[in-house]
């Protein structure tokens, strides 16, 4: 056998197959257990023929690997050049969940005030009247109070009118600083229309600190509202009252149907109301046993209901309560 | 409250336009401010010119038309116009109001022509006051006072052209609920002049004494009463019946409308009885009898409680004290001797009363905000002024019962403490300057004195503060917290909330949100409200469960027979303390029965970091064959009874399952010697359950068993009746050197037997 004949037969032999059929043969005819090539390497007796004849057979090797991956690759290019789908099919159907679109809103704005190193309190939605009511400065006599409005489970026991309560509590249970929000279920005895639902849901937010100021209050509510509502909005500060702040005031954005010309979303004034604030009555902080002279501090309280009506145009509070699968897809 | 400019320009003088003064009252003083409605005639194209004073020079029936009579009118134009009108109310020499051919009316599509009517030429229209926006009567023209000159531009006198305000003061400025408090407000934020009206008060004529006691001081610290006799019972003049209609209120006779106008002036709610019907001839105020009834003059018999204040004559009751007459003592038309009551009655108990009764009038609304003391003396000049000037009336009696007026506050103020409230700084000058425009006076040192209509609501610094911010409201910078203590972020509790969430949405639930109040509850004492809303609503609920199953019956009406929902919220567990306990609670019912709900559960735990261990057990409304618990709560599969189709569930505590979370995971190297992975499979009685037998191998292998997961049951001929043939994968692998295929096998073996004692399993090929 005269290797270098062998070589030459094979790599044209190489070249000449068009198949991985062809491509096999070659294989087994050349470095088969029976080939010419074996059949020496097995009779080599001297150091030098078997380097040579191995250096042989790693070339063959190599050449029949390269072709048959060149011979793979235009059999899988013909493959695929055949396989087509129709790509305007759907795609197999993969369950989808989808959040509430309050629990939506709870958390952009947890993570709002997250962002601005405030902490996140899970307020009790069961309240003593002393929390609901006392703590935070109601006068008696106050409507509130009054079972036509609040839904009393005993003289003392109320379900909570707003989440403020969780304010007192916090105060209570730490010194200043406090940053906190405090977001949940709130009850009042109101006969549900597309405004009102007898449950609903509040944000409470409260900074107490040294020289915390109505206009820090002014300046975290237009930084909320910018982020929640666009930056483009404007919003404006008008007076109001409350019992546990002074001076009170309540928070305006701009109408995003009209943009402050005047529609009826807006009863042609402009502004949208959004919710109230202010900041925090010393009484207030008298009663959990802060130094009003030394802490000033601000507080507000809003509803997501109100947050989900103006950006999403929620015509009626009660289809959020309904659960229908139409509603729930669409957030 | 309705608020007509030109009756509010009478009392400041401001050049700002109304929508700037709303604006303005928007921003600095009020809760809300309507838009400013603009009523009457157009104010276009001199149309405005186009409505003059008239007098009738004559008057003739209409030739050819009973109903109508044709006029001489002069208008001041030097010839008379001849007008055909329709109505019968007035006779020559009456002074009128005319439109002339061209006028927009708001009642007209068309301008007014000239035309002939019957035959007769008629130039122009003598006016009703529901014609031009000033009332509803069409009864008869409106009749104005001779006095006024024929060709007067008729919006001289009457506000046929108007922009009406409607505005609604927050709770504490009941001061703002009247013309002269309002023309204050804006004379102060618009530096306007004001001018308080002022009238004389009558002179006694053959004066007599007034009987009034008032046995009840604290719930009526001030009584004004005074006797009125010749009282001539009629309609009132037409401007009185104009601003009443603007304003909203009705108009229904001269000495009811004064004390109407003078509530709406002042903000002092007045009451005329008539004298004659008090059968004891003086007033008492007392709170009510037991038993007590009283009919109030909108027609309905109360009965009173003990609490109510009443104004009775001295037998029986004759008005609900500043709530609402009675109407046996109404004045009608018959009336001609009147006892006007201008008082002072203490807010909580006129709230309580009205709210017990369900019965808010422009009274209550007032006194139940607190009404200055000091006002039923202004009120009660006014009103008598008007009443003898509109009914002709003589004023015989007055008295004034109080127990002491209280003194107004004086509140030491730092105007440097506004600077660090507001965190602005206000100049001191002008912090003095904005308190005095709203009736406060500064003393040097800066004892601010407090004005008798703000005396409760400004008693302190604080309160004397928020009067400075928010006239500069709109100058107040946005600054954000100079921090110098930052901690933003969730407790574990929360950002696993969170979690769960993220992963039941990723399974295919949807979250619902479901009433925490419900028409009953499965646990024996739930909370129930003493006074609930609704039936509907009436207890606390202990379990997320009805409220899910409402909302996936509320998908399947809606034709989704796929829902699968879940909700996070409290449940609230009697606690035998007078708070219950408050819990968060994951519920869920995910479609299509108990192993997809499995699967479900299983992701969740596995999220968590957790292994879903679950016991056989029983709840009401699960079915009884596939029903398990956990340490967490309970999961299974709907009973058939509560949802057509099959649905598994689950409810499960938050801080029981959040409380087997790792606080934190630490590396394994389950990477650098790998997994020896088996497979066995076993033949065992049917009534074995495959989670027996995964503790059983776990146990027999110890913690060297990574992974033990059944993954084929099958059951047939080849296992034979009652058994079926368990497959469970087996991974071993130690973190610190790869397992030898004997020691598998080993291990492999151990379980084989454990299994082979326990539960007589035989190994299958
Ligand atoms: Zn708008």
């Amino acid at each position: 056998m005269d290797p270098e004949t062998l070589e030459k037969d094979a790599l044209a032999a190489v070249a000449a197959a068009s198949s991985l059929d062809d491509i096999d043969r070659v294989r087994v005819e050349f470095l088969g257990r029976k080939s010419a090539l074996k059949l020496a390497l097995r009779e080599v007796r001297d150091r030098e023929t078997g380097m040579t004849l191995n250096a042989l057979r790693e070339r063959l090797e190599t050449a029949i690997d390269a072709r048959e991956n060149d011979l793979r690759r235009v059999e899988l290019d013909r493959q695929v050049s055949e396989e087509r789908v129709d790509v305007t099919m759907p795609g197999t159907p993969f369950p989808r969940g989808h959040l509430h679109l309050i629990t939506q809103i709870r958390r952009e704005v947890e993570d709002i005030f997250l962002g601005l190193g405030y902490t996140v309190v899970d307020g009790r939605e069961v309240e003593t009247t002393h929390y609901n009511f006392d703590g935070l400065n109601f006068p008696q006599g106050h409507p509130t109070r009054s079972p036509l409005h609040t839904l009393f489970l005993d003289q003392q026991t109320v379900l909570r009118t707003e989440t403020s309560p969780s304010q007192i509590r916090t105060m209570e249970a730490q010194e200043p600083p406090v940053y906190i929000v405090s977001l949940g279920r709130c009850y009042r005895r109101d006969t549900p229309d597309a405004t009102h639902t007898p449950t609903f849901h509040q944000v409470e937010g409260l900074a107490v600190d040294e020289g915390i100021s109505l206009a820090d209050l002014e300046g975290t509510l237009d930084y909320l509202l910018k982020t929640l509502f666009g930056e483009e909005r404007r919003t404006q500060f008008t007076t109001n009252y409350f019992p546990f702040t002074e001076p009170s005031i309540e928070a305006r954005v701009s109408c995003h149907i009209c943009d402050g010309s005047g529609c009826p979303v807006c009863r042609h004034s402009g502004w949208i109301e959004v919710g109230g604030a202010g900041m925090v009555d010393p009484n207030l902080f008298e009663f959990v046993g802060y130094d009003p002279e030394r802490y000033t501090g601000f507080a507000f309280g809003w509803g997501l209901e109100r947050i989900a009506v103006l950006r999403h145009g929620i015509p009626d509070l009660r289809e959020l309560w309904r659960n229908d699968p139409r509603l729930l897809r669409q957030f | 409250m309705r608020v007509p400019m030109s009756w509010l320009r009478e009392y400041v003088t401001v050049d700002a336009p109304a929508e700037e003064i709303a604006r303005r009252l928007a921003i600095c003083a009020l809760d809300e401010v309507e838009r400013v409605r603009e009523v009457g005639v157009l104010d276009v194209d001199d149309n405005l010119g186009r409505f003059l004073v008239g007098k009738v020079l004559a008057v003739e029936r209409h030739p050819s038309a009973d109903r109508l009579r044709v006029c001489q009118v002069d208008v001041g134009e030097g010839d008379a116009r001849q007008i055909v009108c329709g109505a019968w109310n007035f006779e020559a020499g009456a002074t009128v109001a005319v439109a002339l051919p061209g006028a927009l009316l708001p009642v007209l599509e068309a301008p007014l022509d000239e035309r002939e009517l019957r035959g007769q030429r008629s130039r122009g229209m003598i006016l009703a006051e529901d014609e031009v926006g000033l009332g509803e009567d069409h009864a008869g023209i409106m009749v104005l006072p001779d006095s006024l000159e024929p060709g007067t531009p008729l919006d001289q006198v009457l506000p046929i052209r108007e922009e009406v305000l409607d505005v609604t003061p927050t709770p504490n400025r009941v001061d703002l609920l009247s013309m002269v408090g309002l023309a204050r407000e804006v004379a102060a934020l618009f530096d306007g002049e004001l001018h308080v009206p002022e009238a004389d008060d009558p002179e006694l004529v053959d004066a007599e004494p007034v009987d009034v006691t008032v046995e009840d001081f604290e719930g009526c610290p001030r009584y004004v009463g005074r006797v009125f006799r010749d009282v001539a019972i009629g309609p009132s003049p037409q401007w009185l019946r104009s601003r009443l209609y603007l304003a909203e209120l009705r108009s229904i006779s001269n000495v009811v409308d004064v004390t109407n106008y003078v509530m709406h002036v002042w903000g002092n709610p007045l009451h005329a009885f008539d004298l004659t019907r008090l059968s004891g001839g003086r007033i008492v105020v007392r709170r009510a009898r037991p038993g007590e009834e009283l009919r109030t003059l909108d027609g309905t018999l109360r009965r009173l409680h003990p609490d109510d204040l009443m104004i009775t004559d001295g037998d029986r009751s004759v008005a609900l004290a500043g709530i609402m007459g009675g109407e046996e003592s109404e004045v009608s038309d018959e009336t001609g001797e009147v006892l006007l009551e201008a008082a002072n009655f203490e807010p909580v108990g006129i709230f309580k009363s009205s709210e017990r009764l369900g019965l808010r009038t422009a009274g209550s609304n007032r006194w139940e905000k607190g009404v200055d003391p000091y006002l039923a003396e202004q009120a009660a000049v006014h009103a008598s002024r008007m009443i003898v000037d509109l009914a002709g009336a003589r004023m015989t009696g007055h008295v004034d019962v109080h127990s002491g007026l209280p003194e107004r506050p004086v509140v030491r103020h730092r105007p440097e403490r506004t600077d660090h409230v507001v965190g602005f700084p206000i100049d001191p000058g002008e912090q003095c300057s904005i308190l005095e425009g709203f009736g406060f006076e500064v003393a040097p040192n800066w004892d601010v004195s407090v004005p008798t209509w703000r005396a409760r609501d400004v008693t302190r610094e604080i309160d004397v503060i928020e009067e400075v911010v928010r006239t500069v409201l709109d100058r107040v910078p946005f600054t954000m917290p100079l921090r110098r203590h930052v901690k933003g972020h969730l407790t574990k509790e929360q950002r696993l909330r969170r979690l769960v969430e993220d992963v039941l949405v990723g399974a295919g639930l949807s979250e619902a949100y479901t009433w925490s109040l419900a028409p009953s509850d499965p646990h024996r004492d739930a909370i129930r409200l003493p006074d609930p809303m609704t039936a509907d609503q009436a207890v606390l609920r202990t379990t997320l469960l009805p409220g899910l199953v409402e909302a996936v019956r509320t998908g399947l009406d809606a034709g989704f027979d796929d829902v699968s929902l879940f909700e996070i919220a409290r449940i609230y567990l009697p606690s035998g303390e007078p708070l219950p306990d408050e819990r968060w609670r994951v519920g869920a019912i995910v479609h299509d029965g108990y192993d997809v709900m499995k699967g479900v559960l299983e992701t969740l735990y596995a999220a968590l970091h957790l292994e879903l261990r679950v016991r056989r057990s029983s709840h009401p409304s699960l079915h009884p064959g596939k029903a398990a618990e956990t340490d967490a709560g309970w999961l299974g599969e709907l009973h058939p009874t509560l949802l057509e189709g099959v649905w598994g569930a689950f409810e499960l505590d938050l801080e029981t399952l959040f409380s087997q979370v790792p606080e934190r995971i630490v590396y394994e190297d389950v990477i650098t010697y790998p997994a020896a992975r088996q497979d066995i499979a076993v033949a065992v009685d049917e009534d074995v359950e495959v989670g027996a037998l995964v503790d059983a191998a776990r146990e027999a292998a110890g913690p060297i068993l990574r992974e033990a997961r059944v993954f084929d049951v099958y059951r047939g001929e080849q296992v034979g009746a009652g058994k079926k043939s368990v497959a469970i994968h087996l991974a071993f692998q130690s973190s610190e050197r790869t397992l030898t295929d004997e020691e598998a096998a080993e291990l492999r073996g151990k379980i084989v037997a454990a299994l082979a004692e326990r539960f007589g399993a035989e190994p299958r090929a």
